[in-house]
């Protein structure tokens, strides 16, 4: 049979008469994005996704249905043909109904696979775990234990029972692998290229182990005697080993990662000279300057800063804290701070915040165990002024009584001073907790109206090209330590591409996500609470910086709160085409947000899962199950169901 | 003498069968054999029941809205006394509503007993079939066809000879003719009538185009709404088969043809020809993509022609005629006749058969009489939920293909929606879109998402709670829906918002950022209030059926906005002009 000449894209392609476009283009390497396609059944043609435009032909012609002529020019790139591609999957995302991914997964800065992990502790897979959650945090045992889980609030266990430990399972897979030996993620070949990283807190040493895994040569410049930033001199002993750190930190240092310590830049070596001998450099500085309250008397002898004060214990300075101490602020720091006074040895301790502890930024188990240590907590006070003695020392501080008001911009109520009541204690210390900033003096670039380093949300590059920055130092952006994390994540690609003269930016990912679920959905579960883990008691470990939480989940443990996970996450999101074509083209479903069709379905077959919520209906299913078709509602009803009656073995499902 | 009961669906309706009984009544009590017979549609729909009564010599007295009480009136003084009673009889003014018209197809509707063959056959019924089977060539049918011009009434306007050559062309000894009887269009009745009216010229335009392509089976695809239609299509063919104008070896010719009926279960997207073959195939009636086209591969994978009632209507009096007389009425391009079904706002409403190419004011006005309760025309429908909407501005169009495609809309089937200063464009859009998202069999994203998304921004639009951007929105999606359907169900369902936006952005303007219906149609942005022109007579309030009204006798009523729900009862029933509607 003689073969047709035609265009595709600009290039000349043959085929036999008969041929579809789309056969001739992926014959060709051409790709066009179909959903119903399947070589295997007859033409169906309900998808549309295959729309290319045809020279002569008014109309928009379906790849799939449309076939080869002589001299036919096909253009399947054009703005019509991927304009009509774009909304045509807005319109299917517009009726999805389901979860892309997990709550706790889109929840985590990190976009760590919570469901996988908890998943694969279920299954014992503790290993496996391991290198999943490596994927994305290369501090586990560390975050396993301080991290304040913002995954486990969106957890939809809590609409049953309780959250899943992910927190605590993290911990136990991290610590099961400092047990014994640990792993290391094997890393590309050397690329040659090199950066230098300003920092070796959580972001600094994240991006190098990133980096060092695409195979760049990584040095981290860490102004204080150790890495591990705020990890290390902002949170105390008794939350965080630090030999914990110290294991997870060499193995960032076994991949290849050189680490200088006790170096300053801008004092021991000039910024300009790390940027002139690197090809890119990373600025994680963190935001290691203590803001004030600004009340009279704050400059007293005795006030000291929430962070200051945190890196002197750790550092073994002398601090002469005395018998009452107050501590200003209601977030992680101000408890950290509070109960490191307990372990200091102070007799009163007292925590002054402006609102309730129903308000209190910090986790609550930190409000809950500080209180049982013994921390006398003023809430709903404020520092009016700080009185000093003849010496310039603190000698007392005068309180605002304070009341809440009508909420804020933020939803919280807002602390109303109640005039003319107030408050004195007489004090030793006072520590003010109350906000941290960034000295940023050691970078020349743009810095945003605070002081901090100023850098584009979406490439981390800063005004000074080839300088990136991540963190606490950057955008006035003071998180936690999985958001820092996150930032080198995606920092790390964006250096990468820039090493070998590539600009991408960084976008957070289009997925579905469903917020209709409710207690009642789940109602018929069975309750399960958390397995219990041992503490010390208060009268155990205020005396002292043991660990409060000895010992993670036993295998038994791990592997029971594992399973309680409701696998809320879609188990085909790797392969769906679906969501893969979605973020191609840069959907905006929301555009047509309406209702959605939800059909009750039973979910009752052995081994097929068809969810008709998240069904496009592209019939590449019905040519192997028996074209029977099964009606749920009365025959004038549009609804259907399929009943499958032989295993989809054969089928591509499209979703 | 002969008394003509018109009972079509529209006769039945209004209630020609008691009248028919009745007239049996007073004729037996009378001891009178005046033959008393029936026929169908005659197109006045708004003066049924209507009576004929045939003199001997062939004259006619119209009688309208005969309900059973006139009828003792008529046999007495016309039948038994043989004087016309003129205060029953149609109108001069009513009688130009036929006058106006000029009947090809539906030559026979509301003349001839569709229930009996002789009545066809004594107005030359079969005489085209008899001179195609014996005196020409399948090419000669197909020669005269294209003489005539007639293009598809279905909607599409395609050549009708084109598709039977193509029929005929295509390999095979095994072909079908379907007929193509599931009109679907809301308002439109063209193919009911004269299915009910004139099944014989259906039938009979049926076998000569199955001789013009070689096809021996003839399938009428018929929804099981019209169950008068199909009574009256097995009547006709059962007579048609004795007579042997249908089975075997017609008119000794050699030529076999026979026709079966099969009901459609009323889904519009039958209509669409591969979905009406999925349908006779016994599968769920969605579309199938083109090509193969099914003058290839059609019904059973057979080539297959398919032609509407109404094209199918023109053939025999086409073939009887010649070509050149169709097509020396209407336009060059739109040559010949067209049905509309005249509906809406209109004086008159009914079926019409014009020549092509008079203007939509000629129709609505000449022979539609206007506007109902002399209200300010000001659009209408053509084409149905695929079609557009037409605003009085351009009533001088005329009515053609090529014209009415100029302004948005389709001639389509020929429905013709008259709509008045009451009707509000974007809820007119509204429900159309709601018919077609019912309808659509749910294949392509586009139209099965597409129209829900369409029907729920114009909902939200008459709900008063439309957004900045929402007539981009609809025109961006409307343009897409219609690039990315397969079928003309998605390809012309966002016709009606397309044109609507057309010719009345300013209302959805209105609606969007004035809350303003200016039909004062959309529930949401009215208000009803009571001024003092109130007499506190109390007939709104009691009639209110929310007890929102109150005021004591003599007194000036107030209207609880709260508790309103703008059903309209208390402007209905007040007699002083007292309600506003704003």
């Amino acid at each position: 049979m003689n073969k047709f000449l035609l265009n595709i894209n600009g290039k000349e392609v043959t085929g036999f008469p008969g041929q579809t476009i789309l056969e001739v283009a992926k014959e060709n390497d051409i790709f066009i994005p179909t959903l119903c396609y399947d070589e295997r059944t007859r033409i169906y043609g309900s998808c549309g996704l295959c729309m290319c435009e045809v020279e002569g032909n008014p109309k928009l012609c379906k790849a799939c249905a449309t076939e080869i002529a002589p001299g036919m020019v096909v253009n399947t790139q054009t703005e019509r043909v991927i304009e009509s591609r774009k909304t045509n999957l807005e319109l299917l995302l517009s009726n999805h109904t389901g979860d892309c991914r997990p709550p706790c997964v889109i929840a985590c800065p990190g976009h760590t696979d919570c469901q996988g992990y908890v998943g694969l502790i279920a299954n014992g897979e503790f290993d496996k775990a391991l290198e999943l959650i490596k994927d994305k945090i290369p501090l586990p045992a560390a975050l396993g234990r301080v991290c304040p889980h913002p995954c486990e609030e969106k957890c939809r266990r809590a609409l049953i029972d309780e959250p899943i430990s992910i927190q605590q399972l993290k911990r136990f897979a991290a610590d099961q692998d400092l047990a014994g030996e640990m792993f290391i993620p094997e890393c590309e070949e050397d690329t040659g290229k090199s950066v230098a990283i300003i920092g070796g807190g959580p972001m600094g040493l994240s991006a190098a182990y990133f980096l060092r895994q695409m195979g760049h040569d990584v040095t981290i410049y860490e102004s204080m005697p150790n890495c591990g930033g705020m990890l290390r001199y902002g949170i105390p002993e008794y939350r965080l080993p630090k030999a914990v750190l110290d294991e997870e930190i060499a193995t960032i240092e076994a991949m290849g990662v050189e680490i200088i310590t006790n170096c300053k830049v801008g004092q021991d070596i000039p910024f300009e000279t790390i940027r002139a001998d690197y090809d890119a450099v990373l600025l994680g500085i963190g935001a290691w300057v203590s803001t004030g309250v600004g009340c009279k008397g704050e400059d007293a002898d005795g006030v000291i800063g929430g962070i200051d004060f945190l890196r002197k214990v750790v550092t073994n300075e002398e601090i002469k804290l005395g018998d009452r101490v107050a501590i200003v602020g209601g977030g992680n720091t101000a408890m950290d701070a509070c109960r490191t006074a307990v372990r200091m040895g102070a007799k009163e301790v007292y925590n002054i915040y402006r609102r309730t502890k129903d308000e209190m930024p910090a986790d609550m188990i930190e409000i809950e165990e500080a209180e049982e240590e013994g921390v006398i907590f003023k809430n709903l006070t404020n520092p009016l002024e700080i009185v000093k003695d003849e010496n310039g020392h603190v000698k007392e501080v005068v309180l605002q009584i304070m009341e809440l008001g009508e909420p804020d911009e933020s939803g919280r109520r807002r602390p109303v001073p109640v005039e003319g009541k107030t408050e004195t204690i007489a004090l030793d210390t006072m520590i003010l907790a109350i906000g941290q900033a960034v000295d940023a003096s050691i970078f020349t670039g743009d810095k945003t109206r605070k002081g901090a380093i100023a850098y584009d949300k979406e490439t981390f590059m800063t005004s000074i090209p080839g300088v990136f920055a991540g963190g606490d130092c950057g955008n006035d952006k003071i998180s936690i330590a999985i958001e820092a994390i996150a930032d080198a994540r995606k920092a790390a690609d964006v250096i990468d591409a820039y090493l070998f003269g590539e600009d991408i930016k960084y976008r957070e990912r289009f997925v579905v996500t469903r917020d209709d679920l409710t207690a009642e959905d789940f109602e018929d579960r069975e309750r399960l609470c958390r397995p219990e883990l041992p503490q010390l008691s208060a009268e155990e470990r205020k005396g002292n910086f043991s660990e409060v939480i000895p010992c993670a989940y036993t295998e038994e443990q791990a592997m029971a709160e594992a399973s309680r996970c409701l696998e809320c996450g879609c188990h085909d999101y790797f392969e769906c085409k679906l969501i893969d074509f979605a973020n191609q083209y840069d959907v905006h479903p929301e555009r047509f947000a309406g209702e959605k069709s939800t059909i009750d379905f039973e979910d009752d077959h052995p081994f097929i899962v068809r969810d008709p919520n998240k069904c496009i209906l592209c019939g590449s299913a019905y040519p192997y199950v028996l074209p029977e078709l099964f009606r749920k509602e009365p025959p004038w009803s549009r609804k259907f169901l399929l009943r499958l009656k032989r295993p989809l073995q054969h089928a591509q499902c499209a979703q | 003498m002969k008394i003509v009961v018109g009972q079509g669906s529209c006769g039945i309706a209004t209630g020609a069968k008691k009248t028919a009984a009745e007239f049996e009544k007073q004729l037996k009590a009378n001891n009178l054999d005046t033959e008393l017979t029936i026929t169908g549609c005659v197109g006045t729909c708004y003066l049924e029941p209507i009576v004929d009564v045939y003199e001997d010599n062939g004259d006619l007295t119209r009688y309208v809205k005969v309900q059973p009480d006139k009828v003792e009136k008529i046999v007495e003084e016309h039948i038994k006394g043989g004087k016309p009673v003129e205060e029953y009889a149609i109108t001069e003014e009513d009688k130009g509503f036929v006058a106006n018209q000029q009947r090809v197809v539906l030559r026979n509707c509301g003349v001839i007993n569709p229930e009996n063959i002789d009545e066809y056959l004594a107005v030359d019924g079969y005489k085209a079939l008899e001179k195609v089977l014996t005196s020409m060539k399948p090419e000669q049918v197909i020669e005269e066809m294209k003489a005539s011009g007639l293009r598809g009434r279905g909607g599409a306007g395609f050549p009708t000879w084109f598709k039977w050559n193509a029929a005929k062309a295509s390999p095979g000894n095994e072909k079908y003719m379907v007929c193509n009887a599931d009109e679907g269009d809301p308002g439109a009745f063209m193919d009911r009538s004269v299915l009910e009216g004139d099944p014989h010229s259906v039938l009979e335009g049926m076998a000569i185009a199955g001789y013009a392509m070689g096809a021996h089976q003839g399938v009428i695809y018929c929804r099981a709404e019209y169950p008068l239609a199909i009574k009256r299509l097995e009547i006709a063919m059962a007579q048609a088969r004795e007579k042997g104008y249908l089975g075997k070896n017609l008119f000794g010719s050699g030529f076999d043809f026979d026709i079966y009926i099969k009901a459609g279960a009323g889904a519009f997207v039958c209509g669409e020809e591969t979905a009406l073959i999925a349908s006779l195939e016994g599968e769920r009636g969605m579309p199938r993509l083109k090509p193969p086209f099914p003058a290839a591969k059609g019904f059973w994978q057979k080539p297959t022609d398919i032609n509407n009632v109404e094209t199918l209507a023109n053939v025999p009096w086409i073939i009887y005629n010649g070509g050149a007389a169709f097509s020396k009425f209407g336009t060059e391009k739109s040559p010949g006749t067209k049905v509309f079904a005249l509906a809406g706002k209109i004086k008159k409403g009914g079926l019409v058969e014009v020549p092509m190419g008079m203007t939509i004011n000629e129709i609505i006005y000449g022979i539609g009489g206007g506007i109902r309760n002399d209200k300010q025309f000001k659009a209408v429908q053509m084409g149905g939920p695929s079609g557009g909407c037409i605003p009085a501005s351009l009533g001088e169009t005329q009515v053609t293909y090529e014209d009415i495609t100029k302004t948005g809309a389709i001639v389509g089937s020929g429905g013709m929606i008259v709509m008045d200063e009451d009707t509000c464009m974007v809820d007119m859009a509204r429900y159309f879109l709601n018919f077609t998202r019912d309808e659509s069999c749910g294949k392509c994203n586009y139209c099965r998402i597409g129209t829900k998304r369409l029907l729920e921004i114009l909902t939200r639009i008459t709900e008063g709670e439309g957004r900045d951007g929402d007539i981009e929105l609809l025109q961006e999606l409307a343009t897409k829906v219609m690039q990315g359907s397969l079928c003309g169900l998605g390809q012309t369902a966002p016709n009606p918002v397309l044109s609507t936006i057309r010719h009345f952005r300013n209302e959805y303007e209105d609606h969007i950022y004035n809350h303003k219906c200016t039909a004062h149609s959309c529930k949401a942005l009215i208000e009803f209030s009571i001024n003092d022109k109130c007499k506190g007579c109390t007939l709104c309030a009691r009639n209110c059926p929310v007890g929102a009204i109150t005021g004591s006798v003599k007194q000036m009523h107030v209207i609880d906005k709260e508790k309103c729900i703008k059903c309209g009862k208390c402007l209905d029933n007040c007699k002083f002009g007292a309600i506003d509607k704003i």
